[in-house]
């Protein structure tokens, strides 16, 4: 039994012991990461190419997310430019709507809004995905067989969400407009061909670059994100739910990261 | 299984070309909007104040976008190099001689360049030209003016409340006016004065109506001295020789003036008579000796006419004398003969 005067030396040494254990594995998690890409990078870029996996892939991602994407976009547009006009009207300036609603979907809440909409709907499936095909032990099977399962499984999603995620953006971003366009039409009576003139009047290059960009990366971290929790899940089908549950969350919590960091990139080139 | 991949694969490439299609959409529609696929020229102006002006700026002219803000850079002491990109359509209606001024696109819009002015007599704007920029009112100018004009009003205020005040106490012409019914009678009795002096004034312009009409009346003095040309002949000899004697008696007064003033000299004798006080002592006195001596003389001739020698001859002139009269006494009486 440990008396008084040993007990705080005691404690402190377990503090210490388990924030060292916790940085440890958080390093080591990173490691992890740092190595699960590094193998992607590596395997990528060179043959065989699963041009059908990528195909059905993108048709998974992509074209099944169409529709709640442009829905969403859509939504977006028109509440965001609802929202907007009490203040702006404040200042009798509503007819710089279309300009506001551009620059806040063309710049930032397009690919974010895609980003949020395709981490929870892909991100989600691609870590259950995995994960259920870890724990059965279907991904060993694959290595036995002499099939290339990270090329087959990871590389294609994650080829599919960095390709897929940006069209999203892009279909969200014109939803979205139209979505806006309705709105300022039916309140200020504006044509569409005056809207569209003031929509694009205070975007430049950057701004579409900037955006693509973003949801490349934005893809990229879905699919790496999901493929590695999935990928590396274990302890049966709680597992799987784990992966799932952590994949969107942490591709949620990095793409806010990334849009933080790339805005004060693109910054730089303004 | 291939049919399902053909059209797996053709939904995935129209998704992606739809994709695509609308990102190049975006970018040619902006291109298009900024001037960034057409020629440019580029031309620039120094400010010394640029208010805010950022690269891709607009820049208007005649109210058109005709091009960008390509670059702003600082020159010589504290002076703004900007750069612009012109369309090179809209080269040929800019002129060496226009201004460029820093202006906004609306009251609290972004900042652009104004383009204008120009004079056709001017040649046509060269690629790398630089364009006089013109000194506007900045803001802060514009809110002086506004806070001194707002000066200027509170003290016109005052001043007409100290009026009002005035006016409607009492003080003052137009004061009094208000509110003293003495002097609002006696201007009502000074309107009156005045209608009657007006009434007056139109029946004297009747008056002199017809009077003007009488002297324009054939026969009349006036109408022959318009119209009769002998008249105005004579009228002309008239006053030609009025002029004469009028210069005759300027004459006649100029020799009247010479002889007065000759009178008041006393180098002649008449003006010595008149004007020198001892000699006309000296002659009173002379008069007086021989007013002396006259008496005398008569004393003396008197002597003389009773004198033996002299006798007979008075006596004989006395006689003759009465003769005469006795003669004219007689014709009188007897005025036949």
């Amino acid at each position: 039994m440990t008396t008084g005067n040993n007990a705080l030396p005691e404690l402190q040494t377990k503090t210490e012991s388990s924030f060292k254990r916790w940085l440890t594995g958080i390093f080591i998690s990173l490691y992890k990461v740092y190595q699960f890409i590094s193998r992607f990078f590596r395997e990528v870029f060179f043959p065989p190419y699963e041009f059908k996996e990528v195909l059905k892939q993108c048709y998974e991602v992509g074209v099944r997310s169409l529709l709640l994407i442009s829905l969403t976009g859509f939504i977006v547009g028109v509440i965001f430019t609802k929202q907007s006009r009490p203040s702006l009207s404040e200042f009798g300036a509503t007819s710089w709507l279309p300009s506001l609603v551009s620059i806040a979907i063309l710049r930032a809440l397009a690919p974010l809004v895609t980003a949020l909409i395709a981490a929870g709907k892909v991100g989600s499936s691609i870590g259950a995905e995995l994960g259920s095909m870890r724990v059965t032990e279907q991904i060993d099977a694959m290595e036995v067989s002499g099939t290339k399962p990270f090329k087959f499984l990871v590389c294609t999603r994650v080829i599919a969400t960095s390709l897929t995620v940006p069209v999203l953006a892009m279909y969200t971003g014109f939803v979205a407009l139209i979505g806006g366009y309705l709105n300022v039409s039916q309140n200020e009576g504006t044509s569409y061909t005056t809207y569209m003139e003031q929509v694009f009047e205070p975007l430049v290059f950057v701004d579409f670059w900037s955006s693509l960009a973003k949801s490349i990366l934005f893809g990229f971290t879905i699919g790496i994100v999901g493929c590695y929790q999935g990928y590396n899940s274990s302890k049966g089908t709680e597992g799987v739910g784990k992966a799932a549950n952590a994949a969107v969350v942490t591709a949620m919590f990095l793409v806010f990261i990334e849009e933080v960091i790339i805005v004060q990139i693109f910054g730089w080139f303004r | 299984m291939e049919n399902d991949e053909r059209k797996l694969a053709i939904k995935v490439g129209v998704f992606i070309f739809l994709g695509l299609a609308i990102f190049i959409l975006g970018i040619f529609t902006l291109g298009g909007q900024q001037k960034s696929f057409v020629k440019n020229i580029h031309l620039g102006a120094v400010f010394n104040d640029v208010s805010g002006l950022k690269k891709g700026n607009n820049v208007w002219f005649s109210g058109v976008k005709v091009g960008t803000i390509s670059s702003l850079h600082f020159t010589g002491v504290s002076q703004v190099d900007v750069k612009m990109d012109i369309d090179e359509n809209v080269q040929a209606y800019i002129h060496r001689n226009a201004g460029v001024r820093i202006s906004s696109d609306g009251l609290i819009g972004n900042k652009i360049i104004v383009i204008d002015g120009g004079s056709p007599q001017a040649p046509i704007v060269q690629n790398g030209d630089m364009l006089q920029a013109e000194k506007v009112l900045s803001t802060d100018d514009i809110m002086k003016t506004i806070q001194q004009n707002s000066q200027n009003l509170l003290v016109i205020t005052n001043d007409f409340k100290t009026i009002s005040g005035n006016m409607v106490h009492g003080k003052g012409m137009v004061g009094a006016l208000i509110s003293d019914p003495t002097i609002a009678l006696q201007f009502r009795n000074a309107v009156k004065d005045l209608q009657a002096t007006t009434a007056n004034t139109a029946r004297m312009a009747n008056e002199l109506g017809r009077f003007t009409d009488k002297l324009n009346s054939k026969g009349g003095l006036a109408d022959n001295l318009l119209t009769d040309t002998s008249v105005f002949h004579q009228l002309k000899l008239s006053v030609a020789q009025l002029k004469q004697t009028t210069a005759n008696t300027k004459a006649l007064t100029d020799n009247l003036n010479r002889a007065s003033s000759k009178l008041n000299s006393s180098d002649n004798v008449l003006g010595v008579l008149l004007n020198d006080q001892q000699q006309a002592t000296q002659i009173k006195s002379t008069l007086n000796y021989l007013n002396q001596s006259t008496i005398k003389l008569n004393d003396d001739l008197e002597a003389a006419q009773h004198n033996f020698l002299l006798k007979g001859f008075f006596k004989k002139r006395a006689k003759q004398q009465e003769e005469q009269k006795a003669a004219v006494a007689s014709d009188k009486n007897n005025p036949g003969n």
